[in-house]
């Protein structure tokens, strides 16, 4: 062991209470999660209600949201973007202070990020609740929405931009401070996300730059589809594990220290956020599968890679058993009977076990997506939603959730409303998205298609199908259930519980000694990074360029 | 850096059974051919009428082989067929144990292809040309259906395959 030596500090030191948060921490991240909860307190309900549209034996109309689309674009924008993006920003602020001891580098960029972010969702949300966005959260040109929606989406980007900007300034001044000290596992892997979410988000910046804005303004008159969507999904598989590493810095850095174990390996789990920050880009062609605009070599090869970031993921999936094996084992567990000793009756420990158990469901499943041959069969059928919401509305959403739990009392200065409660929606959730994600899928395989309106008038379900979309909908009831709990608990939290918080937050301030300093080369990893993507992004960004009319010369239609 | 002996065993295994996916994969390609839609050429989609998709429809290319262009816009598939259906769609027919290259654009906004129950599956992106072939083993109707989201029509934009018998004799 190395004595902790005092050291000369320039830093603002912050004395954090221990089961509550400081003014400028509750303002700070309170605003981020308050926008986040207000986004899921319309997002979550669209759910249920697009499966009992789109169940053949109930074809109900959405309540105010009628056309379906409109829904569909405010359920997939509320729930993948807003509330995502603004949770993990305010997350990573707070673990950020409390792991490094220390006061964010510049209080007022902070602000800053709140501020765009925040006018971005304003923006958006009106284009998408006067209905003049109906074009779902991937936005494929050349359909257009108003130009408030694009504006509104690159604000939110830019100030998390900010954000990422914040953190790494807040990192190295403390390098400065902790010389020869590796950076605690929490904040090295938000460093890599943000870092990864950067690099990714230049792709649909470009994208909305120079295509959907000025389209939307009338600035140009034509565009490029399939350019545009390769832009797009450059950043949008990152996107899917800038959600992720969140939850992966629960599994990793919380979840050892609310059940008082160490994690099995400091250093292996920085190697998995390493790969996933590189991995995670150069693979996005595994959602283009079937586009004609791309070869089948950069097909093969970005479902080669797809399968290389599995890797970190199988790489936790042993790391964090083997946690919770000791956890299981210091509660009485055996050989075997670790795996049922677990804290099942804490919300906050039960919410990320069964988050990794659907998650690991949707990882098989995803498995099956990156494929690509299998594709032909799978491509926009409603095993995608299936597959993805064991996945973001399972694994990630569930450990998002274990977080509010205690997060939230914190902010608020009272003790988390009816504990009961929320164990009860940690399973009721749990249930709901096994039974949803498995129907949907069922039904995808059957031939139902996703992103479309089967309950209109005229609208085909395969009778094969039919069945397993009603019970998409069984699926949906179970977690419209756990949606009225999670508000009854987020409500009664803020307004009704008048006892003192009891959970400490569950931050490791310091890295174990093994852990490795060469992880924090970030010239290198930034190097790599744009090596990587020029090699596997290169060919196919210039293969689809429309040589024979011109670049970005397909016409916007006229409806 | 220390890596445990049961976790390294395990990055092995790991490492095996990816391998072992991923040339699962390319045999599907390369041993059976299972192929994926790639670029068969760009296109202009204000002067399809000079281009082969003037004229969408099924060519009878020998030997059970049929090719088939469709256009694809809001928000109905045209393949060119003097055949509807109840709802003045457009029907297709081919004899049983037909192999039918689908070649499809988009005359608007980007659309999707999907047969039922068959492995044909495209992005129907205006500017494109995209291709998928598949085998009709199977006696029977199945949809054919847009699955990229083209606007307010696209839950009905759907048309017909119908495979009959060999003998010529109604399905
Ligand atoms: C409360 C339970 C939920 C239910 C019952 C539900 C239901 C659905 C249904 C039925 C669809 C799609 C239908 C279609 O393709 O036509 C869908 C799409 C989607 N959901 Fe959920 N959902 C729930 C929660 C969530 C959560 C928590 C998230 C993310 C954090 C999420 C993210 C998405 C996304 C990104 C889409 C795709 C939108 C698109 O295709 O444009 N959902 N959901
Ligand atoms: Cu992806
Ligand atoms: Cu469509």
């Amino acid at each position: 062991m190395q004595a902790v030596q005092p050291r000369p500090s320039s830093a603002p030191a912050l004395q954090f209470p221990k089961l509550s948060a400081l003014t400028s921490e509750r303002w700070l991240v309170g605003s981020f999660v308050f926008v986040a909860l207000l986004a899921i307190s319309i997002g979550l309900l669209l759910g249920p209600a697009q499966a009992y549209r789109r169940a053949p034996a109930l074809r109900w109309d959405i309540p105010v949201f009628s056309y379906y689309y409109q829904a569909l674009t405010l359920h997939g924008v509320l729930n993948a973007l807003v509330f995502t993006t603004f949770f993990i920003v305010g997350f990573a602020y707070f673990v950020t202070q409390r792991t490094l001891q220390r006061a964010l580098a510049s209080v007022q960029l902070a602000w800053a990020s709140f501020v765009i972010m925040l006018l971005g969702v304003v923006l958006a949300g009106y284009a998408m609740l006067t209905g003049q966005a109906n074009v779902l959260y991937t936005f494929y040109a050349p359909m257009l929405a108003h130009w408030t929606f694009y504006l509104g989406l690159a604000l939110v980007i830019v100030g998390s931009w900010v954000a990422a900007l914040v953190v790494f300034m807040t990192y190295f001044a403390w390098r400065k401070e902790h010389p020869g000290e590796a950076a605690p596992l929490a904040v090295f892997a938000l460093l890599a996300n943000y870092l990864m979410w950067f690099s990714a988000s230049l792709g649909v910046a470009v994208e909305v730059l120079t295509m959907l804005l000025p389209l939307s303004l009338g600035i140009i008159k034509t565009t490029d589809p399939q350019v545009s969507r390769i832009l797009f999904w450059f950043f949008g598989h990152p996107l899917v594990y800038f959600w992720l590493i969140p939850a992966y810095v629960s599994w990793y850095t919380m979840l050892p220290k609310q059940y008082g174990v160490k994690l099995f390996s400091d250093p292996l789990a920085r190697v998995a956020f390493l790969m996933i920050m590189i991995f995670s880009i150069p693979i996005g062609v595994h959602h283009l599968f079937v586009d004609p605009g791309i070869s089948e070599l950069a097909k093969a090869m970005h479902s080669l890679l797809t399968f290389v970031v599995a890797v970190p993921s199988l790489l936790t999936a042993f790391n964090i058993g083997a946690t919770l094996e000791k956890a299981g084992r210091a509660r009485g567990g055996g050989r075997i009977s670790w795996m049922w000793k677990q804290a099942w009756g804490d919300p906050l420990i039960a919410a990320q076990i069964c988050g990794m158990l659907v998650f690991a469901v949707g990882g098989v499943t995803g498995m099956a997506n990156a494929s690509f041959t299998l594709n032909n069969a799978l491509h926009n059928t409603t095993w995608v939603p299936g597959h993805f919401h064991t996945t973001l509305a399972g694994g990630v959403f569930m450990t998002y959730i274990g977080i509010l739990y205690w997060l939230l009392p914190m902010l608020r200065g009272r003790a988390l409303f009816a504990r009961p409660l929320a164990t009860a929606q940690v399973y009721t959730w749990f249930a709901g998205i096994l039974v949803f994600g498995m129907s949907m899928g069922r039904a995808g395989l059957e031939g139902a298609i996703r992103r479309t309106d089967s309950g209109a008038v005229g609208a085909y379900t395969s009778e094969a199908a039919a069945p397993w979309m009603n019970l998409s909908a069984v699926g949906g009831t179970i977690l419209l259930i756990s949606i009225i709990l999670l508000f009854t608990v987020i409500l009664g939290t803020l307004f009704v519980s008048k006892r003192e918080p009891q959970t400490a937050a569950p931050i490791l301030v310091r890295a174990p000694d093994e852990s490795p300093r060469w992880t924090e080369n970030w010239n290198v990893w930034v190097a790599l990074i744009i090596i990587t993507n020029i090699v596997m992004w290169g060919p196919v960004l210039f293969g689809a360029l429309n040589w024979v009319s011109g670049f970005w010369s397909t016409p916007y239609p006229m409806q | 850096m220390h890596i445990d002996r049961y976790e390294r065993q395990y990055l092995i295994a790991v490492a095996a059974v990816l391998g072992l996916f991923f040339a699962a994969l390319v045999s599907s390609a390369l041993v059976f051919g299972v192929r994926l839609p790639q670029p068969e050429g760009y296109i202009n989609p204000l002067t399809l009428n000079r281009t082969v998709f003037a004229n969408p429809g099924m060519r009878n290319m020998g030997n059970g082989v049929y090719d088939v262009y469709i256009v694809a816009r809001m928000w109905a598939f045209d393949a060119g067929s003097d055949e509807k259906d109840e709802r003045g769609q457009d029907v297709l027919r081919v004899p049983v144990g037909s192999t039918v290259n689908f070649y499809l654009t988009s005359a608007d906004v980007t659309h999707g292809f999907i047969v039922e129950r068959h492995n044909a599956n495209i992005e129907v992106l205006p500017g494109h040309v995209g291709r998928s072939s598949t085998r009709f083993n199977e006696v029977g109707t199945f949809h054919i259906q847009c699955h990229e989201y083209c606007g307010r029509g696209h839950q009905n934009m759907y048309i017909k395959i119908i495979v009959e018998p060999a003998d010529g004799s109604a399905a």
